[in-house]
């Protein structure tokens, strides 16, 4: 589906002056200000994956998926999405894709959601017939019925987002760019929102790129993450891989055992082992030589991982 | 060319929209269009104030004055109301917007053009057509269809230069080079000299405007040519100018897409 | 208040430059139509060429030296509600707003002087027929200005939208106060009106003493003396209105 081999994008910015006349001075003097914001990013995508494309603040995140969308050219480097080149072939690339920004609406502030809905229709020349039963299945899926007369302006912000969600797959797109979707949101919309990601997903075969901070988001909807940071990619590959490390039992005994070699013990003198099979074996095996008046397990989760990643 | 059928009727759904949405404030629009309209009236009150006293203009009587001055209205309202919300461009790429334009299969221009409805335009339309219609009636010519039709292509020729000059400097706002306040001063010119016989400026400030920024070409050489004051040879000049300068002016756009930056990665 | 509105002014200096641009080329349009059709004519409606030249320079030097932009400022403080802070402020509040357009016209002051000399290039000067008289009826000329602006913005207290007002009472009195034509060539009624509204004050009557076209200067500063009061009056019983209603809504 989508394959980028080698993407690179550096900013080149005219220096701005201020004052009345600085934007004749930017025209004239041509100094330039340069920052590399994606360096050397690879990957292939299959059809019908779930990515999440992860990374801190200014990491490149955005920068990448505004080239596989089109809207910048990479300095150096391809990509492929569905064959084309998002940038030259920007019209049909953009047939293909469905893209929502949490930040940012593209629904008409002005004007009820159906409104837009239906511009949104003829922009992506959606036969008539094709829409209605597009609109009817979205109305379902996403209980959109309760607010589509209403101006975009005087949406909830969860009632937006399943506006935006509706607009970006009225034209049953096979590629969705979803950029932090859930920001801001509830729990239950929250939920609404990657219900609908998941439904999508299993029904229409939709490939779904996922940016977000949100690692629950990450743990729900994704099998694999690619996580770059500083322009670069640090990690790709399935979750599972990355988070495969030892469970963390920790316990306390009574009464408390001669010291026992090779087994760490931490500041309250709790026993704290690591453990990478059997666990009930373990808890049994412990019980049966002492009495357990404390227990409790640490699970390794995604987040303290990527926090160690970016440490690293 | 069915791309550019699509293009047009996709342009008149989005203006539509934006219409739709600026009538949610009907008292503010209703002000946006009589402001423009009173703006333009004050504007010709003082020609003819002072023709009253003055019967001629460098050669121009009252009436003639104020065909120029229609025609040019005219011409500036047709190209201003769909660049209108090309003026909003420095704000729809710094919060993004843009961005959004590039990513549906129309092109970006016509979506930009139809972001927004200049309602103060249709007001200048209003009072340039009415001034076109009565002076029109008043100058000593002998009307047939050939020379109103001539009228028609003059004005949307003019149009084409001033939207063009709008045109090219707006697309600079791409790469984030503010031209604010260069296009308010072009218009500003244009819509300051551009209602006067340029023999009123004599010199050097004819020649500027005729040749370097050829505000001339807008009203001034056509309307002479309709009132028998300039060889009909003239008569094409400023449609052709028009188209010429709006392709180059599409063209420098074109290439500042290229290079289209978007705001905050 | 009065510092505020002089450092508002210089904040906004870009605009005042385009401004400046466009005061230039204002003055610059008038002087070659007005050439234009006096042609060989000596004089006009009593003016000489020269005289009317010198006039439209001053006339719209003063347009844009007495601009005054407070209106603008106290509808933008009655929509954010900011009005409430002016309001508990112990100086009355039309002071304070009059304050703040005298540091206004100041701050724009400074930043017309570089382009004064270039107006007066483009434009054109002659001495001055009557310095004093000149001065003292364009400062009583700009408390009317002030007076009729701030009469102006007190609408918003009931309409809550002003902007076409405004920009309505900007065209209406720069048209009568004779900026781009001096009143002089004001044919039949069109004369009457002109002669009777206050705009005169603004444009059209310092700056005909200034050339020599009005001799007589006791009689103007008599009238916009009597002006100044009228106005004041009328301003006391307006915001008094104005206030109650405030109180009210607030409450």
């Amino acid at each position: 589906m989508i394959r980028a081999e080698g993407l690179t994008k550096v900013f080149r910015r005219p220096r701005t002056f201020p004052g009345p006349l600085g934007a004749l001075r930017t025209l004239v003097t041509r100094q330039y200000v340069e920052k590399t914001a994606v360096d050397g990013v690879s990957f292939t995508i299959d059809e019908g994956e779930v990515i999440g494309y992860l990374g801190l603040n200014g990491a490149g995140k955005s920068t990448t998926i505004k080239m596989l969308t089109g809207i910048l050219t990479p300095t150096s480097g391809t990509v492929r999405v569905g064959g084309l080149v998002p940038w030259r072939d920007r019209s049909a690339n953009a047939r293909n894709v469905g893209v929502v920004f949490g930040q940012r609406s593209q629904l008409w502030w002005d004007l009820p959601l159906i409104e837009s809905l239906r511009l949104v229709g003829s922009l992506y020349d959606v036969p008539a017939a094709r829409f209605e039963t597009s609109l009817k299945k979205l109305r379902d899926l996403l209980g959109l019925d309760d607010f589509l007369d209403t101006p975009v302006r005087q949406l909830s912000l969860g009632q937006r987002m399943r506006g935006d969600l509706a607009a970006a797959v009225l034209y049953e797109p096979p590629l969705l760019y979803l950029d932090e979707p859930t920001v801001g949101l509830d729990v239950l919309a929250k939920d609404a929102v990657r219900e609908f990601i998941v439904e999508v997903n299993r029904t229409g075969r939709t490939t779904v790129i996922l940016t977000t901070h949100d690692l629950a988001d990450v743990e729900a909807l994704c099998k694999r993450i690619i996580l770059i940071d500083r322009g670069k990619v640090l990690f790709d590959g399935a979750i599972d891989a990355l988070v495969d490390q030892p469970r963390r039992l920790v316990v306390l005994l009574e009464p408390e055992p001669e010291e026992v070699r090779g087994v760490r013990r931490d500041a309250e003198g709790r026993y704290v082992f690591d453990i990478r099979g059997d666990l009930p074996g373990m808890i049994a095996a412990i019980s049966a030589e002492h009495t357990i008046r404390d227990l409790s397990i640490e699970e390794p989760d995604l987040e303290s991982v990527i926090k160690g990643i970016y440490s690293r | 060319m069915a791309e550019l059928a699509r293009s047009l009727r996709l342009y008149v759904l989005l203006q539509r929209a934006s219409a739709r949405s600026a009538m949610q404030y009907r008292l503010n629009s209703v002000i946006g269009v009589l402001s423009g309209a009173v703006w333009q009236g004050a504007g010709f009150a003082f020609i003819w104030v002072v023709m009253h006293t003055f019967p001629s203009l460098a050669g121009w009587g009252l009436a003639e004055i104020a065909f120029l001055y229609g025609l040019r209205l005219t011409a500036h309202a047709l190209a201003m109301i769909p660049m209108m919300s090309v003026h909003d461009i420095q704000w729809v790429v710094r919060n993004g917007e843009f961005d959004r334009f590039l990513l549906r299969p129309l092109n970006p221009l016509v979506q930009l053009m139809g972001n927004r409805v200049g309602l103060g335009q249709v007001g200048d339309l209003l009072v340039g057509v009415t001034l076109l219609a009565v002076a029109g009636g008043n100058v000593p010519v002998d009307w047939d269809a050939w020379l109103v039709a001539y009228c028609v292509v003059a004005v949307a020729g003019g149009a084409l230069i001033e939207a063009a000059f709008f045109l090219g400097l707006s697309s600079l706002s791409l790469r984030m080079v503010d031209t604010t306040a260069l296009r308010v001063f072009v218009d500003d010119v244009f819509s300051r000299f551009g209602s006067y016989p340029m023999k009123v400026f004599g010199g050097v400030t004819e020649w500027l405007l005729t040749f370097v920024l050829p505000v001339a070409f807008v009203a001034y050489v056509p309307s002479s040519v309709v009132l028998g004051k300039l060889d009909a040879s003239w008569a094409l000049a400023a449609p052709l100018l028009g188209v010429v300068l709006i392709a180059v002016a599409y063209l420098v756009w074109r290439r500042q897409l290229d290079h289209y930056q978007s705001a905050g990665h | 208040m009065m510092r505020i509105g002089f450092r508002l002014a210089l904040a906004y200096r870009s605009n005042i430059v385009m401004t400046c641009v466009t005061l230039v080329a204002q003055v610059f349009l008038l002087r070659m139509i007005w050439t234009s059709v006096y042609g060989a004519r000596p004089a006009a409606a009593g003016l000489t060429l020269d005289a009317l030249l010198a006039y439209l320079t001053l006339a719209n030097l003063q347009s844009f030296a007495t601009h005054t932009v407070v209106s603008r400022t106290i509808h933008e403080r009655i929509r954010s509600g900011t009005v409430f802070f002016d309001l508990a402020r112990p100086p009355g509040y039309l002071r304070q707003m009059a304050a703040f357009q005298v540091g206004n016209t100041f701050g724009g002051l400074l930043l017309l002087a570089p382009v004064v000399p270039v107006v007066l290039l483009v434009g054109s000067i002659t001495a001055p027929v009557n310095g004093p008289g000149y001065v003292v009826t364009l400062v009583l000329g700009y408390v009317i200005a002030v007076q009729l602006a701030l009469l102006i913005s007190l609408i918003g207290f009931w309409t809550m939208e002003i902007g076409a007002i405004s920009l309505l009472y900007r065209l209406v009195s720069q048209f009568f106060a004779g900026t781009m034509v001096p009143l002089a060539f004001f044919p039949g009624f069109l004369g009457v009106l002109a002669g009777a509204l206050p705009f005169q004050y603004l444009g059209y009557v310092p700056a005909a003493i200034y050339v020599g076209h009005i001799t007589d200067v006791a009689g103007p500063i008599m009238v916009e003396l009597a002006w100044i009061a009228g106005l004041w009056g009328l301003l006391a019983l307006t915001w008094s209105r104005a206030h109650r209603r405030v109180v009210i809504q607030g409450g």
